[in-house]
C-alpha cells in the first residue's frame, strides 16, 4: 500500500482547489456539488459501521478502564475505589497463578506448534501429490470449534476408557489421570492447544515460502548444498519476517485461551489450569465483581499491548 | 464505456499468476517417500481425534466401557444419532446457530463492504481519523470489552422491561438481539474489505462517473462485483467465527430456546457426562457443517486466514 494509493481522491481534490475561482468559476462549482454528493455518500456508507464499532468496541474499552477503578456488583452503582482492585488482584494467589499458567501455556504451545508448522510447511511446499489432503488435515482443527474439539479431547483423556491411556499401555507406559491430576492437567491442555494451533501457522508459512526466490535454491544446488543445509541457510533466514508475524499473533491468541479450559478442566484441579481469561470470566459472571473483572482484563490487555509494542519496535528496526 | 469493458480492464490489472516454488526439483524417490511417510503420520495425528469422535458416536454404551477401547464399533449404532436428538434439542441448537451465523454474515458483508468502500475510495473529511480508529479497535482483545458489552446488553434502555435509563429489567439478555447485534460486525472485516477495494484500479470510477453513475451505484454495480472472491472470503470467515463462538452466547442467554450448538454441547456435557456416545454424536453434528464448508471452499478460507492473520 503506497501513500499515493491511499489518497487518490484527496490529491485530485487538491488539484481542483488550485484552479483559481476567477479563471474557472463555473467548473469549480460543478466539481464541488459532485464532490459534496460523494462525501455525503461516503458518510452514509460508513455511519452504520461507525455506530456499531463505537457502541460495541470503543465505549466498552473506555468503560473497562473506568470500571477497573470501581467496586461494582451490577445491583448498586459503581463505587470509585482507586487502585484497590489492582492491589487485591496482585495479592491474590489464584490470579497470580493464572498469570503463571497463561505464560507457561504460551511458552509451550507457541514454539511447539510453530516448529511443527514450519517443518510441515516446508515439506508441503514441494509439490507432493497428496499436498491438498495433507494441508486439509493439518488445517481442519483450526476451522472446527474449540468447544467441539475440546469435547473430543475430553474423551481421549478419559482416565478409564480414554484412547490416550490405551495407546500408552500398548507402548508399555503408565496411563495418567490427565485432567484430574494437578501435575498433568496443564500439560494436557497445552497438548490440545499446540495440536490445534498448527494449521494457521502452517498456512502463513506456506504463503511466505511461495515468496522465496527459487534461484537462491538453484544457486545453492550448484554449489552442492544438501537439503538440510539449504533449509538452515536459505529457508530459515528468508522466513524470518513470517516467523516474527506468526510468533506475535500466536502469543496474542494463546493469551486469550478460554473455550478449551472451560470444557476440559474448568480451571482445575486446584487451579492448575486457570488462565487470566478464566479469572476474568469467574470474577465477572460467577462472583459478579464487574470492577475486579475489568481490572483483570486491563492487566491482560497490558500484556498484549506490551507484546504488540515490542513487535512494532523490532519490525521497525528490521526495516 | 460499457460495463463488460470496465470489468475486463479491472481483471487484467488484477490477475497475477504466482508459479509454485519448490526448493528442489529432482526429489529423489527415497526422499519423497520419507517425506510422505512423515506427512501421513502427521495427518493421522491431526485426524485421529475427528475419527475417534465419529467412531465413538456409533458405539454402544457397553462397548464404551471396555478397556482397552475397541477401534471400530462392534455394532454400528446409527440409532445413537436419533437418541441424541431426543436427549437434547440439538436440532434447535443447530437452527439457532445457523440463523445467527447467517445473519452475522449478511450484516458483515453489507455494512462491512460499504464501510470498506467508503474508506478506500471516497474522500471525505474525517476519513483518516475513522480509519485510524478502526485500526486501533482491531487490536482490542475480546476480554477487554466483554464485561461492558455484557452490561450494555443488560442495561439496554426500553428493552426487556428496562426503563429509559436501562434500569429495572433484563434488557437484551436472553433475546435474539443480544446474540445478533453486538457480534454482527467487526473492525477486521471492514479492514479486509478496505484492502480489497483499494486494490482495484481508479479508471473504473472515473469512467463510471463520466457515465453519470452515483456513488452507491458505482459501489454496488461496478466495484463490488469485482471483489466477489473477497466477499466469499470475509463471509466464510464471519460464518465460521460466528458458528464456533462460545463465550458470548454462553453469557447472554439462559433459556434453552436460544441456545446455540456450542453452548448446547457444553451444557449437555455438564448434565450427563457419562453418555459419551451421545456427546460425541452431538459434537459430530456441530462439527460437520464447518468441515464440509471448509472442504468445498478451502481456497477462500485459506485466502482469508493468510490475509487476515490478525484475529
Amino acid at each position: 500500500m503506497t501513500t499515493t494509493e491511499r489518497h487518490p481522491i484527496r490529491s485530485a481534490e487538491a488539484a481542483a482547489k488550485q484552479v483559481s475561482p476567477s479563471t474557472a468559476p463555473k467548473k469549480r462549482k460543478r466539481i464541488s456539488t459532485a464532490e459534496k454528493k460523494r462525501r455525503r455518500a461516503g458518510w452514509l456508507m460508513i455511519t452504520p459501521s461507525v455506530i456499531h464499532v463505537g457502541l460495541w468496541t470503543l465505549i466498552p474499552v473506555i468503560a473497562t478502564f473506568y470500571l477497573s477503578f470501581t467496586d461494582y456488583g451490577i445491583f448498586a452503582a459503581p463505587k470509585w475505589i482507586w487502585f484497590d482492585n489492582y492491589v487485591e488482584m496482585f495479592n491474590d494467589a489464584v490470579f497470580m497463578q493464572s498469570i503463571g499458567n497463561t505464560v507457561w501455556y504460551t511458552f509451550w504451545t507457541v514454539p511447539v506448534s510453530m516448529a511443527v508448522a514450519v517443518v510441515v510447511a516446508v515439506l508441503l511446499n514441494q509439490g507432493l501429490k497428496l499436498q491438498k489432503f495433507y494441508r486439509t488435515a493439518f488445517f481442519l482443527p483450526q476451522v472446527t470449534a474449540t468447544v467441539a474439539i475440546a469435547m473430543v479431547w475430553l474423551w481421549i483423556f478419559n482416565p478409564q476408557y480414554g484412547l490416550l491411556n490405551a495407546m500408552l499401555e500398548t507402548l508399555g507406559l503408565p496411563g495418567q489421570a490427565w485432567l484430574v491430576d494437578p501435575q498433568w492437567a496443564l500439560p494436557a491442555v497445552i497438548l490440545v492447544g499446540a495440536w490445534q494451533g498448527i494449521g494457521i501457522k502452517m498456512l502463513i508459512y506456506i504463503a511466505a515460502l511461495q515468496n522465496i526466490d527459487e534461484s537462491l535454491y538453484e544457486a545453492a544446488s550448484l554449489d552442492g548444498a544438501s537439503s538440510i543445509r539449504k533449509f538452515f541457510s536459505i529457508t530459515v533466514p528468508m522466513l524470518k519476517p513470517a516467523t516474527f508475524f506468526v510468533f506475535i499473533i500466536s502469543i496474542i491468541g494463546a493469551f486469550q485461551v478460554f473455550d478449551q479450559i472451560y470444557v476440559l478442566t474448568d480451571g482445575g484441579p486446584a487451579n492448575a489450569t486457570t488462565m487470566m481469561t478464566y479469572e476474568v470470566y469467574r470474577s465477572a459472571f460467577q462472583e459478579f465483581r464487574m470492577g475486579m473483572a475489568s481490572a483483570q482484563s486491563v492487566v491482560l490487555f497490558a500484556f498484549l499491548l506490551f507484546v504488540t509494542l515490542i513487535s512494532r519496535r523490532v519490525t521497525k528496526e528490521e526495516d | 464505456m460499457t460495463l463488460p469493458t470496465i470489468k475486463a480492464l479491472a481483471i487484467s490489472e488484477q490477475v497475477t499468476v504466482v508459479p509454485r516454488k519448490r526448493w528442489f526439483h529432482h526429489a529423489k524417490g527415497r526422499q519423497a517417500a520419507l517425506i510422505n511417510v512423515a506427512l501421513i503420520l502427521g495427518s493421522i495425528t491431526m485426524l485421529v481425534p475427528f475419527l475417534w469422535m465419529v467412531l465413538t458416536s456409533l458405539k454402544s454404551p457397553a462397548e464404551l466401557a471396555q478397556f482397552p477401547p475397541t477401534f471400530l464399533p462392534q455394532e454400528w449404532m446409527f440409532s445413537n444419532y436419533a437418541a441424541t436428538l431426543d436427549a437434547a434439542p440439538f436440532g434447535l441448537y443447530f437452527r439457532n446457530s445457523f440463523v445467527i451465523a447467517t445473519t452475522h454474515t449478511l450484516i458483515t458483508v453489507v455494512l462491512g463492504s460499504m464501510a470498506g468502500y467508503a474508506l478506500a475510495r471516497i474522500y471525505f473529511k474525517g476519513r483518516e481519523a475513522i480509519f485510524l480508529a478502526f485500526i486501533a479497535m482491531l487490536m482490542i482483545p475480546t476480554y477487554t470489552k466483554i464485561v461492558p458489552q455484557f452490561l450494555l446488553v443488560k442495561f439496554m434502555p426500553l428493552f426487556g422491561g428496562n426503563d429509559i435509563l436501562g434500569q429495572g429489567g433484563s434488557g437484551w439478555l436472553d433475546t435474539w438481539w443480544a446474540l445478533i447485534i453486538p457480534g454482527g460486525l467487526s473492525a477486521s472485516a471492514i479492514f479486509l474489505f478496505r484492502q480489497f477495494y483499494l486494490s482495484l484500479p481508479k479508471d473504473l470510477e472515473e469512467a463510471a462517473r463520466i457515465d453519470g453513475l452515483g456513488e452507491f451505484r458505482i459501489f454496488s454495480q461496478i466495484y463490488t462485483p469485482l471483489i466477489k472472491p473477497a466477499i466469499a472470503t470475509v463471509g466464510l470467515l464471519t460464518f465460521q467465527e460466528s458458528w464456533n463462538n462460545f463465550l458470548w452466547p454462553l453469557l447472554v442467554t439462559t433459556s434453552s430456546d436460544l441456545r446455540v450448538i456450542q453452548v448446547g454441547l457444553a451444557v449437555f456435557q455438564q448434565l450427563d457426562n457419562t453418555q459419551w456416545q451421545y456427546l460425541m454424536a452431538g459434537t459430530t453434528m456441530a462439527t460437520v457443517p464447518m468441515v464440509v464448508l471448509f472442504i468445498f471452499a478451502q481456497k477462500y478460507f485459506i485466502q482469508g486466514f493468510t490475509n487476515a492473520g490478525i484475529k
